[in-house]
């Protein structure tokens, strides 16, 4: 029972966790541009003033399409956290991006439509590589569930550093930093299949955004196997890496998204899997 | 049980021929009923064989196959010379010369010609299911066709024909046997294609016809190859029983030739694009639920002796590069039809390789595939027939309107794209089984493991890509109104619609009884060991391969349940509020984006043709 | 847990220039910057109104933006604020009195806050902005209306719908 008791306290506090990462993260951003930035607090504020407003939507299959996109989000994380399945843990985080897009697609709004085609296209940047990261890890460990991995003893990172440098170049599409953030691209398609919602039903997708930082820096912790210090130390390391990124880089078109993904990104996983497989 | 096997040869025989001259009404209720008893009798027939059934015919019946297989080759050579198409008449002289030579090296056979086992008993559930409803929704849809109602009977009469025929493929065990009934499934596919007669039509039967043609050759060659190495006779269970002597390789790969040319891999894709010209109910039928599963049938069938072979390698090697090259052609289809004509080639690709590696649990994979596939493209298939029908669509750019037309048709087009795509869905399972066994593949076969799980990861992903961009327009819809008026297709239409997306929903929700109780002793028996299940706690075990069930019940209440009530669910005393556009007013109408592949199209038909070339090169050395 | 106190901790902004200069423009994006550094109050510059607090508003309103002012007015969710940055959003400033500006923004949305100067300094901003906030956890969420220009929101199928509120003059005005 007690090696249930964390996964599932990390579980329910997770939107929480997710919060004050990207709190922290944006004071790090501030930072970073000599500026002072919001308080740690900043995201629960966000979110109790969203509570707060005169509720509108475009239509009700939107609004619900979004909430459902924070549940599954939420479940995909829950399979993950109790270490099951890592290739299905991908396809439930593939299905929660599709309610998404459902819902970027269901509205008659230019820009959230076009926000759903570069999320769609920014799928198939990272998701083969993802998978590809998965099958290595079993290669290793022999097995594909996450548990199997959060417990061996060496970790896997010293069997699998390219396959790092790819998760590592694959996160800022997975969690819409640049360089690869066409798809809520501010500036281009004003923030993508999110334009539509507002208030309380802005919260879902803003809380979802929360959720997927928790969701990535756990896949990075899944390369320390047992070691709890090594994993905080990627995460951190992680962390300030995607953060520097972020500040230093300007966005690239999906295009190029497409063509360094599929072939820096992939070989790099490609060439770890072939090194996994013949050792 | 012989009665029934025999009938279900039989009924649908007798209900063609009827049909060519009965009065509509009598006809439309001969229909109704034949389909209802055909899916019953492949149901009794699945649930109670147990084991083996081989029986045999008496031996004037071989000389009549004879017979008919050169009436059909006098009628191929005639259809090539009226239509002056020198590869028909090119094929037809082959076919014609090998024809006649097998049948004089033709050993005396001893052993019986006919064998089901549960295999067997498995496809004639899907056919005949399948193409029970396919029939009836094919009352309404040829009622509207523009030709003569002598043509429309005609038309049902081929669909019942062909119903029979590939009851008799799936269960032939004499090579000869099966190569009749191949070339008649290629006949009716080529009758069916032309049906309306017009240029375009005409061209793409003939295509079809030679390039299923030079599947036949591979038949009779192969069956030349088991004689003149002196196996015996040329039937599917000695050709396994001789597994292990030398030579086997070359007729193996010369049937794993004929299969992957009906199942429409590179370079032969041609003619299932060219067949999307045909009525709708011909491509829901022929080409994506029975006539094409016959591809992987063939490798199920051949699987224990492929098994480790260069052959199977090969065959790996090249449906995994072409679940590539189709998922990634299909991107830049506009047409609905032929992207679903390309996604069917990707699955099929998918399935093949499963049945090529041959393992319990591939195995398994590879028959989950097939039944879900098969529903969910004919749910599909038919969804555009009615697109084509009542809304006149043919273009997937055009369908940007559907989502506020027609809520019924867009959201079960949804549905069946999600069902091929998505957890707790049936392809799904079967494509996660099948990642996960690649995995283990690699364990042995190295590069060739590391090769494939990267085709079928880079291959998934496209596939996904390419269902979200159209379904993406199927959706869209105004916020004026939230309540959702489902638009009337048709007693026939909405009815077929119903019952299909029924059969799928509740073939989710029993999964794990599927599973224990009928894909796993069918693999046991195709592989002629025990495949182990075993239900442990919240888990279901295959093999080795653990099967959590709790993620899958509740990924089925987050998906399809989801999709079902975004379209009912409506928010009270909460403003609507206009898209964001700006500020400004403007009506605009959305198409979808689209990848331009005529360069890499001359790159994936070579490789194609070097792959079936290595195919016979590894069955020679 | 009274939620009205934490419309001032995060309240989220939206610029829009109603034909102006860009002088004031740039003066706001300048508030963005490290000099002047906004988010530490918790503001974003959002794109979107939908998700916006306060609607900045530069510019004297021409006749071609303000059904554009108004639509975007009304996609704002209550409660909102108002502020009015610059001579020629308040009054017209410089072009008061032409012929194709209507002499400031309170001639169509209601304004909360009257930010004046041509090019306000960004010290008068953030002090006009804070201004707003004291009067932004005083608003309700009852529905605020534009001016002039504006369609009845109808009520049907409990719902208010809210939708293409700016009334068109001219049918060929595009």
């Amino acid at each position: 029972m007690n090696d249930l008791l964390i996964p599932v306290l990390l579980i329910l506090l997770a939107p929480l966790i997710g919060g004050l990462v990207y709190g922290f993260e944006r004071i790090i951003k501030a930072r970073m541009q000599r500026r002072i930035g919001p308080p740690l607090l900043q995201p629960f504020y966000d979110f109790l003033k969203l509570a707060d407003k005169r509720k509108m939507i475009v239509h009700s299959a939107h609004a619900f399409l979004g909430i459902m996109h924070f549940v599954s989000l939420w479940f995909a994380l829950a399979v993950l956290l109790l270490g099951g399945d890592l290739i299905l843990v991908i396809f439930l985080h593939l299905l929660s991006t599709s309610l998404i897009i459902l819902a970027g697609y269901s509205t008659r709004s230019i820009f959230s439509h076009l926000g759903a085609n570069r999320t769609a296209i920014s799928i198939l940047a990272y998701e083969p590589v993802l998978i590809i990261i998965a099958v290595s890890i079993f290669m290793l460990t022999g097995s594909f569930d996450a548990s199997a991995a959060f417990n061996w003893d060496q970790p896997l990172l010293y069997k699998m550093p390219l396959a790092f440098i790819a998760l590592l170049l694959v996160l800022p599409i997975k969690l819409k930093k640049s360089p690869f953030d066409v798809a809520e691209a501010h500036q281009e398609v004003t923030g993508g299949v999110e334009i539509e919602f507002s208030g309380i039903f802005f919260e879902a997708v803003y809380t979802a955004k929360w959720l997927d930082y928790v969701f990535c820096y756990t896949l990075v912790f899944l390369f320390a196997g047992n070691n709890i210090l090594l994993g905080i130390g990627l995460m951190v390391f992680t962390f300030f890496y995607l953060n520097a990124l972020d500040n230093s880089s300007a966005r690239v078109n999906y295009k190029q998204m497409l063509r360094f993904s599929l072939t820096v990104s992939f070989s790099l996983a490609f060439i770890n899997l072939l090194i996994n497989i013949f050792t | 049980m012989y009665p029934l096997i025999t009938s279900l040869f039989l009924v649908p025989v007798i209900v063609s021929g009827l049909l060519l001259i009965l009065p509509k009404t009598v006809a439309r209720i001969l229909v109704i009923t034949s389909s209802l008893v055909l899916a019953a009798l492949s149901l009794y027939v699945f649930i109670n064989l147990d084991g083996v059934l081989y029986f045999g015919v008496p031996h004037y019946v071989n000389d009549l196959v004879a017979v008919a297989d050169i009436v059909l080759l006098v009628y191929f050579g005639w259809i090539a010379l009226r239509r002056r198409s020198w590869l028909v008449g090119l094929m037809t002289v082959l076919q014609f010369g090998g024809l006649l030579y097998v049948l004089k090296i033709l050993p005396a056979d001893h052993s019986l010609q006919f064998m089901v086992d549960k295999l067997s008993a498995f496809m004639f559930l899907l056919i005949n299911v399948i193409s029970g409803i396919i029939a009836i929704y094919s009352l309404r849809y040829i009622d509207e066709e523009h030709c003569s109602s002598f043509r429309k009977k005609h038309f049902l009469s081929i669909l019942f024909w062909f119903i029979a025929v590939m009851n008799l493929v799936v269960s032939s065990n004499n090579l000869e046997y099966f190569f009749l009934f191949f070339e008649l499934t290629t006949l009716a596919s080529f009758l069916l294609i032309g049906f309306r007669k017009d240029e375009l039509s005409v061209k793409n039967a003939l295509t079809a016809l030679w390039m299923n043609q030079v599947g036949g050759v591979a038949i009779l060659a192969a069956i030349f190859f088991i004689i003149y190495n002196g196996y015996g006779e040329a039937t599917f269970s000695n050709l396994l029983a001789h597994a292990s002597a030398s030579g086997i390789l070359l007729p193996l790969a010369l049937l794993s030739v004929a299969a992957l040319i009906k199942g429409a891999q590179l370079p032969f894709s041609k003619w299932l694009l060219g067949a999307m010209v045909a009525p709708t109910p011909v491509s829901a039928l022929l080409h994506s639920s029975t006539m094409v599963k016959i591809a992987p049938f063939i490798i199920l069938r051949l699987s224990p002796a492929l098994k480790d072979t260069p052959v199977a390698t090969v065959v790996i090697a090249l449906t995994g590069f072409v679940f590539v090259a189709a998922a990634i052609s299909a991107l830049s289809q506009d047409n609905f039809k032929r992207i679903l004509a390309y996604s069917t080639i990707a699955l099929l690709a998918l399935m093949i390789m499963m049945a090529a590696v041959g393992t319990p649990v591939t195995i398994v994979a590879a028959l989950v595939l097939i039944l879900f596939h098969g529903m969910s493209k004919c749910l599909l298939f038919l969804n555009a027939g009615i697109l084509e029908r009542v809304f006149h669509l043919k273009q997937s750019s055009d369908m940007d309107r559907l989502g506020e037309s027609g809520p019924f048709t867009s959201l079960v087009i949804t549905i069946g794209f999600m069902s091929l795509l998505l957890p707790p869905f049936g392809a799904f399972i079967g494509k996660w089984l099948s990642i996960e066994t690649l995995g283990a593949l690699a364990t042995d076969k190295k590069l060739l493991g590391a090769l494939v799980i990267v085709a079928v990861a880079g291959g998934g992903a496209v596939l996904s890509l390419l269902y979200f961009k159209v379904m993406g327009l199927l959706i869209a819809r105004t916020g004026d109104h939230d309540k959702i008026r489902f638009e009337k297709t048709g007693l026939v239409y909405a009815g077929t619609m119903y019952v299909l997306l029924g059969l799928i929903i509740l073939s989710v929700l029993g999964l794990p009884l599927l599973l224990t109780g009928y894909f796993v002793p069918v693999a046991s028996q195709t592989l002629g060991m025990p495949v182990a299940v075993v239900m442990d706690g919240w888990n279901m075990h295959i093999g080795a391969m653990k099967l959590p069930m709790v993620p899958l019940l509740i990924a089925l209440f987050l998906l399809p349940v989801t999709i079902i009530t975004a379209l009912f669910i409506r928010f009270k005393n909460v403003d609507r509020v206009k898209e964001y556009m700006c500020g400004e007013k403007i009506n605009y109408s959305f198409s979808s984006f689209y990848f331009s592949t005529d360069r890499a199209t001359p790159y994936f038909t070579t490789t194609g043709i070097l792959f079936f070339v290595a195919l016979i090169v590894a069955a020679l050395i | 847990m009274n939620l009205a106190s934490y419309r001032k901790k995060s309240p989220w902004i939206l610029h829009y220039n109603a034909g102006g200069c860009n002088g004031c423009d740039i003066e706001i994006l300048a508030c963005l910057g490290p000099k002047y550094d906004i988010e530490r109050f918790g503001m974003i510059n959002t794109g979107n109104p939908k998700q916006s607090d306060i609607l900045l508003v530069t510019g004297p309103v021409t006749k071609r933006s303000r059904e554009r002012l108004v639509e975007i007015y009304a996609q704002m969710p209550e409660p909102k604020v108002v502020v009015s940055c610059g001579a020629c959003a308040c009054t017209g400033g410089v072009f008061r009195g032409m012929y194709n500006c209507e002499g400031g923004v309170d001639q169509y949305i209601p304004v909360d806050v009257y930010v004046c100067g041509c090019g306000t300094r960004p010290e008068q901003i953030i002090d006009g902005v804070v201004q707003a906030l004291g009067i932004l956890e005083q608003k309700t969420k009852a529905m605020e209306v534009s001016v002039r220009l504006q369609k009845e929101p109808l009520k049907e199928e409990g719902q208010i719908n809210r939708r293409n509120i700016a009334d068109q003059i001219k049918p060929a005005l595009s």
